[in-house]
């Protein structure tokens, strides 16, 4: 895994996207069981409105963590950041693309933060997610 | 002892403050954690830049995330917003804890919001992260 440097980030690049298969089996091993739960009680769910347990937001947070870990590397990990905001509910059974561009570049003691959008889109090309994220690169 | 009454929209008071229990980072939680978000870096097994094994940087993001489960019961909610800075790498055997204070509240169309800030930090009092996010409650 090569780690970027700011010779090689630019504006405007689009970082590799990640594609996650999210079954239940996932979502319960992240968020637990239990009944009246909107994550694993699939009766509960619909009384609120959803055709399927949600996946938490959080697991889309993840996502875009490891996005960020693969493509910045060690400054993702310490110092780095993200923002989303949830604006689609992810339903067990769905598969998210999460996607990032790079939008800018500051310096930041001594080092460069990349700062990239962020996004993640379901099977139907719907976007659930949005937001930025950032890391140190030298 | 706590008696954990329901949590509503009126009982929440803006300045509440929450401290979550301490939690072991263990290898398997590790492992549990890359299974559930399908993430092998070889960084949570193996060596990385930083020494050691890390853990994946959200982690944690549930400890913090339930903070308000530590004093009261929750019909649940949708989280709306989640804000993250990743200060330190968390490690295995560290024993982490989160605190949180709620800094705002407010209804927009018709659905109540809550606004925490937190913190993450091992047992020496080291921020590991610290963030803001932003829950609807379910009234019912």
């Amino acid at each position: 895994m090569s780690t970027p440097t700011t010779a090689s980030v630019g504006i405007g690049q689009e970082l590799p996207p990640l594609v996650k298969n999210i079954p239940q089996r996932k979502i319960d091993a992240y968020s637990g069981v239990r009944p009246n739960y909107i994550h694993s009680d699939e009766a509960f769910a619909r009384k609120k409105g959803f055709r399927a347990p949600l996946a938490q937001a959080m697991m889309s947070t993840a996502y875009v963590s490891e996005m960020m870990t693969r493509f910045v590397g060690a400054g993702f990990v310490k110092g780095g950041a993200l923002s989303m905001t949830f604006i689609k509910p992810v339903l067990a059974g769905d598969r998210l693309t999460v996607r990032g561009v790079v939008k800018e570049q500051r310096p930041e003691g001594g080092r460069t933060r990349v700062v990239v959008e962020v996004w993640c889109e379901n099977q139907d090309g719907v976007t659930t997610a949005v937001g930025t994220a950032s890391g140190l690169v030298d | 002892m706590v008696e954990f009454p329901r949590l509503t929209y009126e009982r929440l008071q803006v300045g509440e403050e929450f401290v979550s229990d301490t939690f072991l980072v263990t290898p398997e939680e590790i492992e549990t954690y890359a299974f559930a978000v399908d993430d092998h870096h070889p960084w949570f097994v193996d060596d990385s830049p930083f020494g050691g094994p890390v853990a994946h940087p959200t982690l944690l993001g549930n400890q913090a995330l339930r903070l308000r489960h530590s004093r009261y019961t929750v019909a649940g909610g949708l989280h709306a917003k989640m804000e993250f800075e990743f200060v330190e790498p968390i490690r295995p055997g560290m024993r982490a804890r989160s605190r949180g204070r709620v800094v705002d509240k407010y209804e927009r169309r018709g659905k109540p919001y809550m606004v925490t800030e937190f913190t993450t930090e091992d047992e020496a009092g080291t921020v590991l992260v610290r963030g803001r996010f932003t829950q609807m409650l379910f009234r019912d």
